[in-house]
């Protein structure tokens, strides 16, 4: 059957190019460990190949995307007509399979550069590059051979779904048209919708590409039994790496403050832990890289530790996209059905390049001498050996999905009978990762006076003596003014502070200008802000808007304030005000006026727009709003709005209905806004014979009092005549405001008065939260700085080779 | 015997150590009639909101009630002083941290599942047509 409105065409050019990239692939893996020179332009020919048809198969994919190919899986998945163009790029790399793409993408143009940088090392390193892009690629092959189905294409269409195939309405030649829902996509999800989204995943992608050159090197070297010539290109491209991953991880947690309502920059998610891993074990590969350079003797840790990184990138990807994660994670991928192929893809690289590192292991040049306790190349490996600990340890943690499924109770051993899983997570790495931090952080304080071989003790101390004492007098100065004295806290705080003062002493002092050692000292200057700023701002974060009226004290509900619509309450040192929502495109803007108290006066300082985003199809989203100050940032977000119409809030007219006892006389205060009195007690009660009643009317005299000082009398009537009980309400319209006369509580002998509100007359609120976060510009200036610091350090190393 | 191998032998101690501290932090899931037997220690169960029950939010106390069943079957009231979240009715699956009263599952932290959100399928309703 032909089917009316298809665009074959692009999922015929789209798989093509696919099958092209992978048989590209998979060749150039045969041709560069084939021996000869020919073999080696054949494989830098397929592997140039691979790299085109990839890029062909990106662009047929944003092609059908930004033409909103309906008929497409992947474009009804991910974009709607309504998405603006600038979220293109976030819509094509929200799912699985285009997020491989854009993996792929930079380890092909990494792959591409080296076949022409590495020189004679082209043919191994080159040759782990196609090997591991036809893993990539097998990914998104769409392929089935018989039941097993290798890979998942972004080519598919809808119609071709395996839960699809043979319902009656792909009997319809003019389907397309036919059926409304292939008339718009399903769209992408609101909290992507976002320009971090554009440019996090790209430098993060890029960032797990890169270390893939480093492994490849590592591999390389073993082949060949090399362990000399490439360690500078290594060293230069694991800067590269560290620089790269280390801004990708950053711009994540920028994304997460600034526009996800998370609460925070670092949540210790699996998603987010996974990729701090791989990040601390290329450090500490690039550092012994460094004293295998400068020093020699560490080439077994060095090799092991950059092959490792790129495993627990393998093994990132594994837990983020099989779907093992599922309970644990906020934003894991959506499984796939793949985990069986990306095992392969672990396994295959992890078995073959650790055998391959025992295999060489006892040819490995070893240490002739040991390292002396005062050289700086013995502090450098024991500041590695701590970075490599602390990321066992994460990723120990992080593993408990995957604990559960090999040993937990429907695991292949069953070793215990309930799943486990960390009761507060962050409590928990905070606990166990201050102490590594605080380790870091005073190695790259120390390091830098120390010297490679011996430093002699004398000049040790002499050196050091300013940065020791105006470390010490920052620490204290700081713990008075925020007030923190958690000693674990003090030490990690007086160590990040000399790791900040040494190197800044070391690039005043000694560097001035001299580019050739500014670079480490700079990216070292920031990682002590980095560590810093984390630890100010969020030991000393402060939530302001508490509610103090209603709530126990221990319970966390009071971490949220209610506002009502025009009114003003105080928040911490300001007073806040709600004027109402304004509309934006998908937006509800909730404007937020705040006041400084300036003698008797309030005066207006900034206003704050927290946001929710509008989303039938995939629901609502709060975005926080977050004033920055040079010294803190105040950062608010809606908990909790009612967006329902009059009509959607139900028929309910009146609601809100509170019981009133009053003796005569007696006032309360309703609805927090309203001072009720009983004035009087009017009875008619016409006695029938022998103190018997014919019937009572029973009259409450009651006075309402507004903020506003306007007074209101109303009555509300209960009659009653034999068995029969009759109320006449009294309302007051202007107010909103009802009163039955409900009935005389025997037992008290005071009339009980039923009060309502109208539900119009209900003001709408709010309720929000805000922080302040102090001090957490440390934290973005430290990330600025240490990037640009290891940028400076690979170019002048990239300079000098 | 050698710095570095001194160095990693203390490493792998303190790997060791912090493995067995780390058990102390771990709690496993369990059900509503586990959490019971706790006596109020921190705990995390896994289950799904029950439509049946009323779900009442509390704006000025903060206080958000609903009931939810385990997977063993077993419902409870559920308590949780935080903002409802937001499309909570949609939840397939809730994973709730928290304690057991004798009245009601005090929930610490919640975290919803909607695979309907992010894995939306084009189920194509063959009676809905253009007319």
């Amino acid at each position: 059957m032909e089917y009316v409105g298809e665009h074959l065409w692009a999922a015929n050019l789209g798989r093509g190019l696919t099958a092209l990239a992978f048989t590209m692939a998979l060749l150039s893996t045969f041709a560069y460990y084939a021996k000869g020179e020919d073999w080696k332009r054949l494989g830098r020919l397929a592997f140039r190949l691979h790299a085109i048809s990839l890029f062909g198969l990106i662009g047929t994919l944003f092609f059908i995307m930004a033409n909103h190919y309906f008929e497409f899986d992947y474009v009804w998945k991910h974009t709607s007509l309504d998405l603006p163009a600038r979220y293109l790029f976030s819509a094509f790399w929200e799912g699985q399979e285009g997020s491989f793409l854009l993996w792929m993408f930079w380890n092909a143009v990494l792959g591409c550069i080296l076949t022409f940088t590495a020189k004679s090392f082209e043919g191994p390193v080159v040759g782990v590059f196609a090997a591991v892009q036809a893993f990539l690629v097998s990914m998104i092959l769409g392929v089935y051979v018989g039941e097993l189905h290798i890979g998942y294409s972004p080519f598919i269409l809808v119609r071709e779904l395996q839960d699809n195939i043979g319902l009656p309405w792909t009997q319809f030649s003019d389907y397309l048209t036919r059926f409304p829902n292939f008339a718009d996509g399903s769209g992408l999800n609101p909290l992507l919708q976002n320009y971090w989204m554009t440019i996090h995943p790209p430098t993060l992608f890029l960032g797990f590409a890169s270390t893939l050159v480093p492994f490849s090197y590592a591999v390389a070297g073993l082949i060949r039994k090399d362990y000399k010539s490439w360690i500078n290109s290594a060293l230069i491209w694991s800067f590269f790496s560290v620089g790269i991953l280390g801004i990708g991880i950053l711009m994540g947690g920028a994304w997460a403050y600034e526009a996800l309502s998370f609460g925070g920059f670092w949540a210790w998610d699996p998603v987010e832990n996974t990729s701090l891993v791989p990040w601390l074990t290329m450090a500490a590969g690039a550092h012994l890289l460094l004293i295998q350079k400068n020093k020699g003797g560490v080439i077994p840790s060095a090799l092991f530790l950059l092959i490792l990184t790129f495993l627990l990138v393998l093994y990132s990807t594994f837990l983020t996209r099989s779907g093992v994660l599922g309970d644990s994670s906020v934003h894991a991928f959506v499984d796939l059905g793949l985990s069986g192929q990306l095992l392969i893809y672990l396994l295959f690289f992890t078995i073959g390049s650790i055998a391959l590192l025992l295999y060489r292991y006892k040819g490995l040049p070893k240490k002739v001498k040991e390292d002396r306790m005062d050289s700086r190349e013995f502090w450098m490996f024991i500041g590695a050996l701590t970075l490599l600990i602390s990321g066992l340890q994460i990723t120990l943690s992080t593993s408990y999905p995957v604990f559960n499924k090999l040993f937990g109770p429907e695991g292949l051993i069953t070793l215990y009978d309930q799943d486990k899983v960390l009761s507060d997570p962050i409590e928990h790495y905070n606990a166990i990762q201050v102490p590594f931090a605080i380790i870091i952080v005073l190695l790259i304080g120390v390091g830098q006076f120390l010297s490679y071989h011996r430093t002699s003790t004398q000049m040790f101390f002499k050196r050091q003596i300013a940065t020791l004492v105006l470390t010490t007098a920052l620490t204290a100065l700081s713990a008075w003014a925020l007030d923190m004295w958690n000693p674990m806290y003090l030490l990690l705080m007086w160590t990040s502070y000399y790791a900040i003062v040494g190197n800044l002493e070391f690039l005043i002092r000694w560097a001035k200008g001299n580019w050739n050692i500014a670079g480490s000292t700079v990216a070292h200057v920031g990682f002590g802000l980095i560590i810093a700023g984390a630890l100010v701002s969020n030991a000393n974060k402060d939530v302001i808007s508490q509610n103090k009226t209603f709530i126990h004290e221990e319970f966390p509900a009071n971490e949220n304030l209610l506002i009502h619509q025009g009114d003003t309450v105080q928040m911490g040192d300001y007073w806040v005000s709600w004027t109402g929502q304004e509309e934006e495109g998908y937006y509800l803007n909730y404007v937020l006026e705040f006041f400084e108290e300036q003698g008797d006066e309030l005066v207006p300082t900034f206003n704050l727009k927290p946001r929710i985003q509008l989303n039938e199809r995939m629901g609502n989203v709060a975005e926080p709003s977050t004033k920055h100050f040079v010294g803190r940032d105040i950062y608010t977000h809606v908990t909790y709005a009612d967006l329902r119409t009059i009509e959607e809030k139900g028929e309910e007219e009146w609601k809100n209905q509170f019981d009133l006892e009053l003796s005569q006389g007696e006032s309360h205060f309703l609805y927090g806004k309203y001072q009720v009195q009983l004035d009087t007690m009017v009875v008619e009660a016409p006695a029938r014979s022998e103190g018997e009643f014919d019937y009572i009317v029973l009259g409450a005299g009651l006075q309402i009092t507004t903020m506003d000082d306007s007074i209101y009398k109303v009555m509300p009537i209960y009659a009653v005549q034999g068995d029969e009980a009759n109320h006449v309400d009294a309302e007051i319209e202007e107010l909103g405001l009802k009163f039955r006369f409900e009935r005389i509580n025997y037992e008290t002998n005071k009339p009980v008065i039923t009060a309502s509100e109208h539900a119009e007359a209900e003001e709408p609120f709010i309720l929000i939260k805000a922080e302040v976060f102090p001090w957490i510009n440390l934290l973005w200036l430290g990330s600025i700085l240490m990037a640009m610091g290891t940028i400076i350090a690979m170019v002048t190393r990239i300079r000098r080779s | 015997m050698k710095n570095s191998q001194i160095a990693i032998i203390i490493a792998i101690a303190v790997l060791v150590g912090y493995t067995l501290v780390r058990l102390g932090n771990s709690s496993t899931y369990s059900s509503f009639e586990d959490a019971m037997a706790l006596n109020g220690e921190k705990t995390t169960v896994i289950g799904y909101l029950d439509l049946e029950d009323s779900m009442d939010f509390n704006p000025k106390t903060v206080q958000f009630a609903f009931t939810a069943k385990d997977k063993k079957g077993n419902s409870s009231r559920v308590i949780y002083n935080q903002p409802k979240p937001q499309d909570f009715e949609r939840s397939e699956e809730i994973t709730m941290t928290g304690y057991a009263t004798d009245s009601a599952f005090i929930a610490t932290d919640i975290l919803m599942k909607c695979p309907s959100k992010y894995n939306e399928q084009n189920e194509v309703d063959s009676d809905k047509i253009y007319k």
